[in-house]
């Protein structure tokens, strides 16, 4: 059962009951929320994600309403994940912004028996395609484009490894678009799903993009990877493309990764095994067709 | 007296006293398990009792990997803890004075079972208090450096506690809790610290030493009943109940020998209570008559009272659903734990400037960073 299989009554008396549970990616969230419009974003946005109602959830989460303390007329939204608040409350416009980031918050914290690098990841023809990079190099918007562009989404955020087995895992999820971003995106693919645009968040105004329908159907099916690339998004720059050391790759993945050191040993191994069993460049680009272009002769040479 | 547990807890002591039991769990029992064990800081424990029980193969996978986690966190931080202290002890190298290490570290170095599945953030040590002053500035120039605090904490922790503000070294995140003695400065029970360091007993390691088995034992119960605020504490308790469990096996005497020392060091009635639950709630062997030498021990309607709210707090709430009643027992015992630290002259205040704190607190929007 697929959450557009339902009418948003149903959907909505989850929320507001039992829990909607659905399935994301290897994970079973189960959410809460009395707070109407988020429920029809949410209806919107989760459309093609798999329902998990009799299924154990991981992560169970809520959004609730409270009076801000500053201004008693106004609504603040809160956070809670097992009933314990991890930051503070928000503007309850920012609500479905709040949830996607707090439940990244709950994988990143909590998911140890997988490796988890800070990293985009697609696949095509079987190939996993790794693009770790710090928070405002581009990866969410470089994976918009990708992922309605023939190749398929495992994560806008989370490289997710399987370290025994070396395989990524998908979990597709909502992609936050930042700032500038939005109109960059609304101008190069105009026929995607977007939520709303939450304007003053703590990362500027966001949009919510969301996944295809194909890389959700698909999120059981992990892949292998073959190329690791670190992108880096400058404004008006020739698109480049260059090979790193092993060495090189190593650190900067190693470095950037939210549970590398809790794994010690099996962390270590598993990222060893998956610099040498990649191809690793450094990417600077601006412009998507470059991009677009460069994937295809890499995969071609291959 | 009868333990009276609503649903949820009592599935999760099962759990952790019978693990067998765990066979006949439900898909969404596990689920409630791993919730209410994370809360209490229970999953590394509840992934060495399945391990050990055989049960590995009958739980779910989705389950499996959320103790597998936990496991790992666990490990990690006791990882951390081992090296903090070793970087301490380097640092201390050339001064000569007696470290005694508490809680989480000491029992693994004392190899108390199942000390491999306990949650341990903070490396808690115990130092004369006349070397407390040298041992702080030598940390410090070797780059510990103490967390930001307001006046108002600062002051707290060097005029009324039994311990100086938590110290975290700049190229690391362990926080080092140094105590001088057990119990706050400010409380009615005085301890007195010679007695512990004089019993005290050397490790492998000769530069970190362990309480006598004893005092181990009424430091938990201590640490408990007395500067812990006991909501959700449950951890605390299953500390006490293995120390219990492992010194009682070891030595014949080791009853007679607790009983006298809570008498000496004028703790017997926090012992008393820590005997009283432990074996209430996770079915210690504590002897029948055994109780009855620690002196004095709390009358027939403190023990009531106590006994009324205390597993209440102990437990954790149930995540989707949780009562008044817990919450009122909670907040009681955190009214206790507070006037048992601190006269009402200092306590005022305390809880004034601390009300005000979170109200600040909750209205600035908020200073946290999600990613």
């Amino acid at each position: 059962m697929v959450v557009n299989q339902i009418p948003f009554r149903e959907f909505h008396l989850l929320l507001l009951n039992q829990g909607l549970r659905v399935a994301i990616g290897p994970f079973n969230v189960c959410i809460h929320t009395a707070y109407k419009p988020l429920a029809e974003q949410l209806y919107k946005l989760y459309c093609h994600y798999r329902m998990a109602q009799d299924e154990i959830a991981e992560f169970h989460v809520r959004i609730v309403t409270e009076r801000s303390f500053k201004n008693p007329f106004k609504k603040n939204v809160r956070f809670l994940l097992d009933g314990q608040s991890p930051f503070g409350s928000f503007p309850q416009e920012q609500a479905l912004a709040v949830l996607e980031w707090g439940i990244n918050l709950a994988i990143a914290v909590r998911v140890n028996h997988l490796l988890l690098l800070h990293s985009a990841v697609v696949e095509k023809n079987g190939h996993a395609i790794l693009f770790p990079a710090w928070p405002g190099s581009g990866k969410t918007t470089l994976c918009t484009v990708l992922s309605n562009r023939g190749f398929r989404l495992f994560s806008d955020e989370f490289g997710l490894m399987d370290p025994r087995q070396r395989l990524f895992l998908p979990i597709p999820r909502l992609m936050p678009l930042k700032n500038e971003s939005i109109a960059v995106i609304r101008r190069y693919l105009p026929e995607i799903v977007m939520g709303q645009s939450i304007p003053n968040t703590q990362k500027g105004t966001v949009a919510h993009v969301c996944p295809p329908e194909q890389s959700i159907l698909l999120s059981k099916q992990a892949a292998k990877a073959r190329w690791i690339i670190f992108p880096k998004w400058i404004a008006g720059s020739q698109s480049k493309i260059e090979a790193i050391s092993d060495s090189e790759a190593f650190m900067l993945l190693a470095s950037n990764a939210f549970n590398y050191e809790a794994l010690g040993a099996t962390g270590f191994l598993a990222v060893a095994d998956l610099i040498h069993s990649c191809d690793c460049y450094k990417l600077v680009y601006s412009d998507f067709d470059d991009v677009m272009d460069m994937l295809h002769k890499l995969m071609n040479e291959t | 007296m009868k333990l009276d547990l609503s649903q949820h807890s009592l599935m999760l002591v099962q759990g952790l006293i019978n693990p067998d039991s765990l066979t006949h769990y439900s898909e969404s029992d596990w689920e409630l398990l791993i919730r209410l064990a994370r809360r209490v800081k229970l999953l590394g424990r509840l992934t060495l009792l399945v391990k050990e029980h055989g049960l590995w193969n009958q739980v779910p996978p989705r389950i499996a990997s959320q103790l597998t986690s936990g496991l790992v966190q666990v490990e990690k931080l006791q990882q951390l803890n081992r090296w903090e202290l070793n970087r301490i002890l380097w640092a201390l190298d050339e001064f000569n004075t007696s470290i005694i290490a508490l809680k989480g570290i000491a029992y693994g170095l004392a190899e108390i079972p199942y000390a491999t599945g306990r949650l341990s953030v903070d490396l808690d040590l115990l130092v004369p208090k006349a070397d407390l002053a040298d041992i702080e500035s030598l940390l410090t120039v070797k780059g510990w450096r103490h967390r930001t605090l307001s006046a108002y904490d600062e002051r707290y922790y060097r005029v009324w506690s039994h311990e100086i503000p938590p110290l975290v070294h700049v190229e690391r995140e362990t926080e080092v809790d140094i105590h001088h003695t057990l119990a706050p400065l400010t409380s009615r029970l005085k301890i007195d610290t010679r007695l512990l360091f004089e019993a005290a007993i050397p490790t492998k390691d000769k530069t970190i030493k362990l309480l006598s088995p004893v005092d181990m034992v009424i430091h938990c119960a201590v640490n408990l009943f007395q500067n812990n605020e006991i909501a959700n504490d449950l951890r605390d308790l299953l500390d006490l109940h293995d120390l219990l469990v492992f010194f009682s096996v070891q030595d014949a005497d080791f009853w007679l020998r607790l009983t006298d020392r809570a008498n000496q060091l004028r703790l017997a009635q926090i012992m008393f209570y820590g005997l009283h639950f432990s074996q209430l709630i996770f079915k210690t062997p504590v002897p029948g008559k055994i109780c009855n030498r620690l002196r004095p021990r709390p009358g027939k309607l403190k023990l009531w009272i106590m006994h009324r709210l205390i597993p209440l707090a102990l437990f954790p709430q149930h995540p989707d659903k949780p009562t008044l009643s817990a919450s009122m027992a909670r907040f009681v015992l955190y009214l206790r734990s507070h006037l048992i630290r601190m006269p009402l002259y200092i306590l005022l205040p305390h809880l004034i400037y601390k009300t005000m704190r979170m109200i600040r607190l909750k209205s600035g929007n908020n200073h946290s960073h999600p990613r």
